[in-house]
């Protein structure tokens, strides 16, 4: 085990001088670019989601009984507004060590699991051959499994759970055309694809353990033509990644 | 006579001890790397969400990482040469050939591929890249690597092999950092005391994270309020082991904080409490390496005379092990 302290090594000429102040400024940045703030929440069109929504009335309900009623409009509001007024303090603070940041790796960027996303989407891909769409991908579950392997690696899982709100519709429109493109490769048959978002509210554990399943709607429908195009080398004659259980569209 | 504050800082700066817990710290993250890099490259999910809309991925990427606009913008073999360059880096640092370096090219590679699309990243990527850069400011390669082994053949009979301690130190500080931060950003009601205590429970069935159907949790809805209680305390107390730590260095003193503090191997309680949380967040989530990463940075929690059986065990199946005679430190 650990012996008695030792005093450190007496420190001389300017190097340990020079060494405590970068590693001071080191400090100062992490702690600086660590204090909370709602970096990447500021979007007007994720705030109107039901998880968002739900979570300002709880909120709003403690201060009620804390004897501070207001409107849900004033509520949100005087949120936005402090909300932007933090991150422009916090964008003056951290301007200082942009470059330090960015060439070293030293972001701090720590909202993880900041709420439970209460109104959570799966995402399903359909194509269809001789007018009859079948399901070739259903996120999380066992069977449907095209492109599994890729689309529920960790890292596309980030992907896919920012394509559930409607402040990431560009790229939710980029990966579509992608998806078009990959299953005229493994399903040239196929000349549609369909991409929606099955958006439900998770059970209670009173409901979940009656057995309940989840209600919900299909959100976010896209359906594009397949797109052929020249195979790339390495998906030249690639088979399908399923044999396609014909199903009778929802 | 009692020093000032800022000579104070400089002496902790100044402080070395033996090299093995950097050196736990290096080889577990190398392993670490091995998996986030390795993990994307053998599924083939590289060429999806790094590679360009216009060369097979599915996003047209906008502003580029200077590394990855300097090689040329992001086609596939761009890409692929990157990740073939970070898988190698990783295997050097694992073993310790040329270690700052190794994290050097680690960092750059890894930072690279990260932000070429964020949207298909995480706060792990944050973890990593942070641990990196620190281990290229640690001494990590003095022990345990072929760096040591080098410079054995050039000093048979070298002094006891001393490194500075402060970046083991700074490791502590992000780990603490990152805790109190997403802590304190658990701003939920469902997070905090005097709300429901649901948070975990409904975070647990998220069909992003999960890696199987959770509803079974529903009859131990207690347990996780307990879960989320614990966690919550857990992360914004975070920042109270630094006290932890200090009475513990400072153990000889007299107080009865101190004593209370150290008969009760707070920190201990600490590392227990913490590697348990991130095992059951590994075993019921799919959250990338981020459990990995946090669980290698508990390196830096061990003092080298702790970390030395650990890093011997670790270095057994490789025969002799690589390394030169460490100096037994007392500093914590």
């Amino acid at each position: 085990m650990t012996a008695p302290p030792s005093p450190a090594r007496p420190a001389r000429g300017p190097w340990p001088q020079l060494r405590a102040v970068l590693v001071l400024l080191h400090v100062i940045a992490v702690v600086l670019g660590a204090l909370p703030a709602p970096s990447g929440g500021m979007s007007r069109a994720a705030w109107r989601d039901p998880t968002v929504q739900d979570e300002f009335d709880a909120w709003r309900g403690k201060l009620a009984a804390l004897g501070w009623s207001m409107s849900p409009e004033a509520f949100e509001e005087g949120l936005w507004t402090l909300g932007s007024e933090l991150m422009a303090v916090r964008s003056r603070a951290l301007r200082p060590f942009k470059h330090y940041y960015r060439y070293a790796g030293t972001t701090q960027s720590w909202r993880m699991f900041v709420a439970p996303h209460r109104y959570p989407a799966r995402l399903f891909i359909d194509a269809r051959e001789d007018g009859v769409w079948f399901n070739i991908f259903e996120e999380g579950a066992p069977g449907p499994d095209w492109r599994q392997s890729q689309l529920e690696q960790d890292r596309f899982r980030s992907a896919l759970f920012r394509y559930s709100w409607p402040n990431y519709s560009r790229s939710y429109g980029q990966f579509s055309r992608w998806v078009a493109k990959e299953v005229a490769i493994d399903y040239p048959e196929a000349d549609a694809v369909r991409l929606r978002w099955f958006k439900y509210k998770t059970l209670s554990p009173e409901d979940a353990g009656r057995g309940l399943e989840p209600e919900g709607e299909f959100i976010y429908i896209k359906t594009l033509p397949t797109v052929r195009g020249e195979p790339r080398a390495s998906q030249a004659a690639p088979a399908p990644a399923a044999a396609p259980t014909p199903q009778v569209q929802p | 006579m009692s020093r000032g504050p800022w000579a104070r800082w400089v002496g902790l700066l100044s402080a070395r001890e033996a090299p093995e817990s950097l050196a736990l710290l290096r080889v577990l993250l190398g392993l670490c790397m091995l998996h986030a890099i390795g993990s994307v490259a053998f599924t083939g999910t590289w060429a999806l969400v790094w590679v360009d809309a216009s060369d097979g991925g599915y996003k047209e990427m906008g502003e580029l990482p200077w590394l990855v606009a300097a090689l040329g913008g992001a086609s596939r073999a761009v890409i692929g040469g990157l990740i073939a360059a970070g898988l190698t880096a990783a295997i050097s640092l694992t073993v310790g050939l040329f270690s700052r370096l190794s994290a050097f090219a680690l960092l750059q590679i890894f930072m690279a591929l990260g932000d070429t699309n964020p949207h298909t990243g995480g706060s792990y990527d944050v973890l990593i890249s942070n641990a990196l850069w620190l281990l290229v400011l640690a001494d990590s390669g003095a022990t345990g690597s072929v760096d040591a082994r080098i410079r054995a053949r050039w000093r048979p009979s070298p002094p006891p092999i001393t490194v500075p301690a402060w970046p083991r130190y700074l490791v502590i500080g992000q780990l603490l950092t990152m805790y109190a931060s997403t802590g304190l950003q658990k701003v939920s009601a469902s997070w905090v005391p005097g709300g429901d205590l649901s948070a975990l429970y409904y975070i647990l069935q998220q069909p992003t994270w999960q890696r199987i159907d959770m509803r079974w949790a529903a009859p131990l809805f207690p347990l996780t309020q307990l879960a989320t209680l614990g966690t919550w305390l857990f992360e914004v107390g975070a920042p109270s082991l630094l006290l932890v730590l200090w009475m513990r260095r400072t153990r000889a003193r007299p107080g009865r904080l101190r004593a209370l503090s150290n008969r009760l191997r707070l920190r201990d309680l600490f590392i227990v409490v913490g590697l348990a949380m991130h095992a059951g967040i590994a075993i019921l989530m799919e959250v990338g390496p981020f459990s990995f990463v946090s669980m290698a940075l508990y390196a830096a929690l061990l003092h080298p005379d702790e970390a030395r059986p650990l890093f011997d065990r670790l270095l057994r199946p490789f025969g002799r092990a690589p390394r030169g005679k460490t100096a037994q430190t007392g500093q914590d």
